[in-house]
């Protein structure tokens, strides 16, 4: 009897770790770097969404961030003030009690009335940009990239004289998503500015996946767009990966140091399945 | 109000046309005045917009998304009430119509099967849409596709141009009401 006991203990340890198994992240390199977590597709109110946010009031501990990017869909579905409760309001609460920011990203699932929720820190914005140390981020609404929100993005780009210049937006520019793929038509217009203007790093969500593409002209490209939602297997072999996560939810950890950016990707279950580093681009003529 | 970078064209047109009665007469071309009449258009529904506005609260960030929704509905009722008797053409002014299907089946001309499809994949099929409806609230809006947006006659804060299985159609971006519509606009996907 008392070995069944044993066993039956064992089970329940094991089933406890497989709902919330160890999470692997790492402590920062850096003492004074920027650092920030990164989540896509977010807003489901489910299962999936509760855990991925556990994960991340876990890492918290460990790597500390001071603040969370959203590359949009933030609150699928109906937008009832419960909805906000149940799907952003909740699930983060630990974060929100530590005094973490959000800054969110418009989606297409996401009304643009989003933008006067001040949680999501977009001061009544579609498209804004707010700065960290020595980092200017650009938050494009690629739902509706009209001719008032390119000259913006250009004025503002030239205009920073940040050493880092980072843009994030729902739609990724490249992908190998089977149900959407590279948004050509968004890149055509804002790839040019990000090349001319130096910015070295772009996130994106909408696919619910992982994806880390090899560096394109000399950005480094993450989707991330599985925060909550996930299509398991949709990464097809396009050249495009440099890594790929498709078969269980995940977020990424950044952290900006000097010239160079640590990641960390890790999944539902808090294992990291990515990790690296990316040197800033360095504009011609500048040091 | 912003004024849309078209209204410049309109203006030296209008002043054109005052200085020079008889000859802008028959330079004007039917293209200029369509744009002309579909901008009084826009014009006319942005002084329903900011009517229906003064008799909602004003709305800043705020930490209570209820404030949020509650002024969406609220200004939505305004509006389907200031233009309870809106009919098709009403904004999409007739005489200009004909350039933007033009312009849009002339873009998605350019576009592979593939590339159209991405752009109406996440809505349901024979969604029903109907002017002065509210946009379902449930359903995303599908991504307007950049390049066709530089084509098309610019747009006041107030509206912006949205794209429902064939249809063109102008949303209000704050009530989220359908304003107008163009059927069948957008050519079928070929199999």
């Amino acid at each position: 009897m008392r070995v069944r006991l044993t066993h039956l203990a064992a089970l329940f340890l094991a089933l406890a770790v497989v709902t919330h198994a160890a999470n692997e992240v790492r402590p920062p390199v850096g003492k004074d770097s920027v650092r920030f977590a990164v989540i896509g597709d977010s807003g489901t109110g489910d299962k999936a969404q509760y855990e991925v946010a556990t994960q991340l009031a876990d890492s918290i501990q460990v790597f500390p961030f001071e603040f969370v990017i959203m590359l949009g869909d933030n609150i699928y579905g109906s937008e009832r003030p419960q909805d906000f409760q149940k799907k952003f309001e909740i699930p983060y609460k630990t974060l929100l009690d530590l005094k973490v920011l959000f800054y969110a990203a418009l989606g297409n699932h996401d009304d643009p009335n989003q933008r006067f929720y001040k949680p999501f820190n977009m001061g009544g914005q579609r498209f804004y940009s707010f700065q960290r140390k020595d980092t200017r981020f650009f938050v494009l609404d690629s739902n509706y990239m009209d001719k008032d929100q390119q000259a913006w993005l250009e004025k503002e780009l030239a205009n920073s004289t940040s050493k880092w210049k980072i843009a994030y937006f729902h739609h990724p520019l490249y992908s190998s998503g089977a149900t959407h793929g590279s948004e050509v038509d968004l890149r055509t217009i804002v790839e040019p500015l990000f090349i001319k203007y130096g910015v070295s790093l772009v996130f994106a969500g909408h696919e619910h996946f992982y994806e880390r593409i090899k560096p394109q002209k000399g950005i480094a490209y993450f989707t991330s767009g599985g925060a909550a939602k996930l299509r398991d297997g949709d990464i097809l072999k396009t050249g495009l990966t440099a890594k790929g996560f498709d078969t269980e939810q995940s977020f990424m950890l950044v952290e900006l140091d000097g010239d160079v950016m640590h990641f960390q990707t890790l999944s539902r279950r808090g294992a990291v399945v990515d990790s690296g580093d990316v040197h800033r681009v360095i504009p011609e003529g500048s040091q | 109000m912003r004024i849309p970078k078209t209204a410049s064209s309109v203006i030296l047109l209008t002043v054109l046309a005052a200085a020079y009665p008889a000859q802008a007469q028959q330079t004007v071309n039917p293209a200029g005045a369509a744009a002309l009449e579909f901008h009084k258009r826009i014009e006319a529904y942005v002084a329903i917009h900011n009517a229906a506005e003064a008799k909602v609260p004003a709305l800043g960030s705020t930490s209570d998304p209820a404030k949020i929704h509650d002024r969406e509905v609220a200004l939505g009722r305004q509006i389907q009430a200031l233009r309870a008797n809106a009919k098709p053409g009403d904004v999409f002014a007739p005489e200009e119509q004909p350039y933007l299907v033009k312009i849009v089946r002339a873009d998605f001309a350019t576009r592979s099967a593939a590339a159209r499809k991405a752009l109406v994949q996440e809505l349901p099929k024979n969604l029903k849409i109907e002017i002065n409806m509210v946009y379902p609230t449930s359903l995303p809006l599908e991504t307007f596709p950049g390049r066709l947006l530089r084509l098309l006659p610019d747009l006041p804060p107030e509206l912006e141009y949205r794209i429902v299985g064939h249809h063109l159609l102008l949303r209000d971006v704050t009530a989220n009401l359908i304003v107008d519509i163009i059927r069948d606009v957008v050519p079928t996907i070929p199999s």
